[in-house]
């Protein structure tokens, strides 16, 4: 019997173990991962298409005359859309998604946007990362729920970003987010034999300095956080194994690390994974197909893997774009910046179901769609019926919500 | 995590002699917090030489800019590539490309995009390696300022080549005066087309740049109506701007597309130009309030106290707005020197990166650094928006602190570092940890660390756990001296400014 392949199964959750072991294994299998508190609450995972996702060719009014009219090129024929209803369906290489929305578990909400839209990506991006279209703000709409939901503040997990730089949406005034690009890379670089991590520790909370700082505090605190976070990360999620294959993909890796960080039950509530680019000026199927189909096999993984760990019910996953593109496609088999979008739930604890009727295609904001749902009532939705926490304050004002969650 | 409402330093400031003349103590801790504010934090021979002054030769030194012309002029920079003749024939009508037609174009669009990335990094690049070489360091970090202040960007398609332009009138106007700079600003093509002043004209006016120019370049909220923005859009009505066949701009006041009409602005009625807007906007008090502010909140500490705001304010109205002589003041000033200023900032990540080259000698910025900006949350030339880089606890998170850390890391074990950095071969000779921890945490952080973490330090060098450093080989040495240099900017004395 090898004691070392006995832990690194049991710890592993693998099931290879030697017959002598297999008691033992059981035992171990039976017992509940370490887990933080919290570790068994709702989790919403966000995921940004970044660049201004095509929506008509994503849920496509294929029984509406005029998006023929619009898109000669680019429109997709009626009889390959995966219908939904007598007006809309899927993009075909959505057909994993499409399964997904056959089991009930994906809500569409049609027409989400904001009035006065800004056209601009980076200045988009950041509207519906504040939540604030006519302000500047200083901190994120997920940092302000982070900062309300009364979350334990020695977590360093209460969210994390699956991405290098912090997206402003997790932007708080007193909860620290790390942004974790990958396990492999992330943390410090030190030397060899590890001994000035330890040293590191206790010049990062050395505060006793023969010098005062408004901010002295506030930097050791989050150096501490930073290094601590770095260095147990990678422990906390160790003994996971996914159950699903995931595409090679940035998105596939993110959703696969996830997964992970949620089956590792370490109390974190707010996920946040990047996919793009979706910036389809010129000759836009190509590009958008394959983000799609990435897409739509990489959800499709995450809730299988979800699901074979028994927490499908507790994740739910909300899309967006900083902008949906114009109706009528351009001379060069693409389309330009535009404006209203659909955004999609997903997940077992959703009322799945297409929510507010596709944006009228003869009655277009200059050449744009316009909006039927603000986008602040989708996140009031998120909110409020998911998250359970007030959202006036969170998105800034009083927005009605969305029946889409079970 | 916890935060104060306000990260003004504690304490109370001494009106009566804020601005005077500092003169207390003066020593290479003094000089080291000059030449981070008015620089980049320098090399430790700038400290020296700085702290050998006296505190007003130290400063006239920095004010009065030194003779750049040593340095490269300018990035070399590509002209935006030209269609193929024919490319987009018919696409202006909407005339449906064949798809031969449209992968040619995205092939063009490649080609373009590759270029204009190619003239950021170059700009960029030159930039930093400006910074790092100047011999007038508060010239670059008052365009640093600037181009926090007048954000413009490549957002909107703007060439590499306009931006450049922007950035040269940022640095000639370093330290002039702020309300021709204003000016100067308005008819930037850069600015035209980022805040769209290229599409305000007499028929369709165009407020995006009379609202931003009075909420966040002059006045503040506050300080004008919405009436007060309708009417002063109207003025810059066909202030627009030719593009030039090698990429840059050139300013154009359009007569016919603007509104000869009287407007009404800030209580003054008149047929008023964008020049005269300006003006007016200059007799204003929250004028000089709004860039006493900033300014004090760049150079002193957050959150400046009203007192001290309204001095700064009467030294602006009384020079006219010309910035030397009120910068000469400020630089110089007890409430500059005080306690209550001192590390009472947070390093930007420019300022991270660039005083850590200058530290070291390292003169050269490789490509990978601009991605660590770029981690760290800030791109030279694309600032987040058109309220430019929040600063101070904006830049400090969980990710952008691992990110000065291994940064810092890479600088420490960065060959050419004990090559070139003379005080770190001299001291390294020694061999002696107490010597060595001196050595480091004086040069890299004027011995502002704790007696604790001093012992570890040395603890460390003279290797606790490990071999001890006599028993050392001399490239052993060598990799526990980096890695003492290392932890010595690990401390958060070295995140503060």
């Amino acid at each position: 019997m090898k004691r070392s392949g006995f832990l690194v199964g049991a710890i592993g959750g693998l099931s290879v173990v030697s017959s002598l072991d297999n008691v033992f294994a059981a035992a171990f299998a039976q017992a509940p991962l370490p887990g933080l508190p919290g570790g068994n609450d709702r989790v919403l995972v966000v995921i940004n298409f970044q660049g201004g996702n095509d929506g008509l060719n994503t849920v496509v009014p294929y029984g509406l005359a005029d998006y023929y009219r619009f898109r000669p090129s680019l429109g997709i024929p009626a009889g390959d859309v995966l219908r939904l209803d007598d007006t809309v369906g899927l993009n075909p290489v959505l057909a994993p998604f499409k399964k997904m929305y056959d089991a009930g578990n994906v809500a569409i909400v049609q027409g989400v946007g904001y009035p006065d839209p800004d056209h601009s990506h980076f200045r988009s991006t950041e509207i519906w990362q504040t939540a604030a279209p006519r302000t500047y703000e200083t901190t994120g709409w997920l940092g302000r729920y982070l900062d309300d939901a009364g979350l334990p503040k020695d977590n360093l997990f209460n969210a994390v970003a699956l991405s290098n730089v912090l997206p402003e949406a997790l932007v708080a005034r007193t909860t620290d987010v790390p942004a974790v690009d990958a396990l492999r890379g992330y943390g410090l670089r030190s030397d060899r034999n590890g001994t000035d991590r330890e040293a590191f520790h206790e010049f990062a909370r050395d505060t006793t300095v023969p010098f005062r700082s408004p901010y002295l505090n506030a930097v050791a605190e989050i150096e501490d956080h930073a290094q601590r976070g770095a260095e147990e990360l990678p422990k906390l999620v160790a003994g996971y194994t996914p159950q699903a294959t995931y595409p090679a993909t940035p998105l596939g890796r993110s959703l696969a690390l996830a997964a992970q960080i949620v089956g590792s039950k370490l109390g974190t509530r707010v996920l946040y994974v990047q996919h793009g680019s979706f910036d389809t000026h010129v000759t836009q199927k190509a590009t958008q197909d394959r983000l799609l189909a990435d897409f739509a096999t990489a959800i499709s993984a995450f809730y299988t893997d979800l699901a074979a760990h028994g927490n499908d019910r507790r994740v739910m996953t909300m899309t967006f774009s900083e902008f949906g593109r114009r109706v009528a496609e351009n001379a060069s088999r693409g389309t330009d910046h535009g404006e209203a979008a659909p955004v999609f739930l997903i997940g077992g604890g959703v009322k799945g179901g297409i929510y507010g009727s596709h944006p009228d295609l003869t009655r277009l904001n200059m050449g744009n769609l316009a909006f039927n749902t603000d986008f602040r009532s989708v996140y009031a939705t998120v909110i409020e019926r998911w998250l359970g926490r007030p959202s006036l304050a969170i998105v800034g004002g009083s927005f009605p919500t969305l029946p889409a969650i079970a | 995590m916890t935060e104060p409402a306000t990260f003004r330093p504690a304490g109370t400031l001494d009106s009566a002699t804020a601005l005077a003349p500092y003169n207390g103590p003066w020593d290479r801790r003094h000089a080291a917090h000059l030449l981070r504010r008015a620089g980049f934090g320098g090399s430790p021979a700038d400290v020296e030489r700085i702290a050998a002054l006296s505190p007003q030769a130290a400063v006239e030194g920095l004010v009065r800019f030194p003779d750049t012309r040593a340095l490269a002029a300018g990035p070399d920079l590509e002209a935006p590539p030209i269609p193929p003749r024919g490319l987009y024939r018919g696409f202006a009508e909407g005339m449906a490309a064949d798809p031969e037609v449209a992968d040619q174009r995205k092939a063009f669009q490649m080609q373009r995009n590759a270029s204009r990335r190619r003239n950021l990094i170059a700009m960029q690049t030159w930039w930093l390696e400006r910074m790092i070489a100047t011999p007038a360091p508060l010239q670059e970090k008052m365009t640093l300022f600037w181009h926090g202040h007048f954000t413009s960007s490549p957002e909107k398609g703007t060439t590499a080549q306009e931006l450049f332009a922007q950035n040269r009138l940022f640095r000639q106007y370093a330290l002039g005066n702020i309300r021709d700079l204003t000016l100067h600003v308005a008819q930037d093509p850069a600015m035209l087309r980022y805040l769209d002043n290229n599409v305000n004209v007499k028929a369709h006016p165009n407020e995006n740049f009379a609202r931003e120019l009075m909420e966040l370049f002059t006045l503040g909220i506050g300080n004008y109506t919405e009436q007060d923005i309708r009417e002063s859009a109207r003025a810059f009505t066909g202030w627009t701007f030719r593009h030039e066949d090698d990429g840059s701009g050139t300013f154009v006041d359009a007569h016919a597309r603007h509104d000869d009409g009287t407007k009404t602005f800030l209580g003054r009625s008149g047929n008023f130009s964008g020049t005269d807007i300006i003006s007016i906007i200059f007799t204003q008090p929250a004028a000089s309030r709004f860039f006493a502010t900033k300014l004090l909140a760049f150079f002193v500490y957050d959150d400046p106290e009203p007192q001290l705001v309204d001095q700064v304010a009467a030294l602006l109205v009384k020079n006219n707005f010309e910035l030397q002589p009120v910068m000469s003041v400020l630089l110089r000033s007890s409430v500059f020197f005080s306690e209550r200023a001192y590390r009472a900032l947070v390093k930007s990540p420019v300022e991270f990166v660039v005083g850590t080259h200058q530290m070291f000698s390292v003169p050269k910025v490789q490509l990978a650094e601009l991605g660590t900006l770029r981690t760290m949350g800030q791109v030279l030339f694309y600032p987040p928006n058109v309220k430019g880089w929040d600063g101070g606890k904006a830049w400090i998170n969980s990710q952008t602190v691992l990110t000065r850390e291994n940064f810092a890391n890479a600088a420490a074990q960065n060959p050419e570092m004990l090559q070139d950095a003379a005080w770190v071969a001299r001291t390294l000779r020694t061999m002696d940890p107490k010597t060595i921890a001196g050595a480091l945490t004086q040069t890299l952080l004027q011995g502002d660390v704790s007696p604790a973490a001093m012992a570890q330090l040395v603890a460390y060098l003279g290797g606790a756990g490990q071999a001890e450093m006599g028993q050392l080989s001399g490239e052993n040495v060598d990799e526990r001296v980096r890695g003492a240099a290392y932890l010595t900017m690990a401390m958060p004395a070295y995140q503060l400014c």
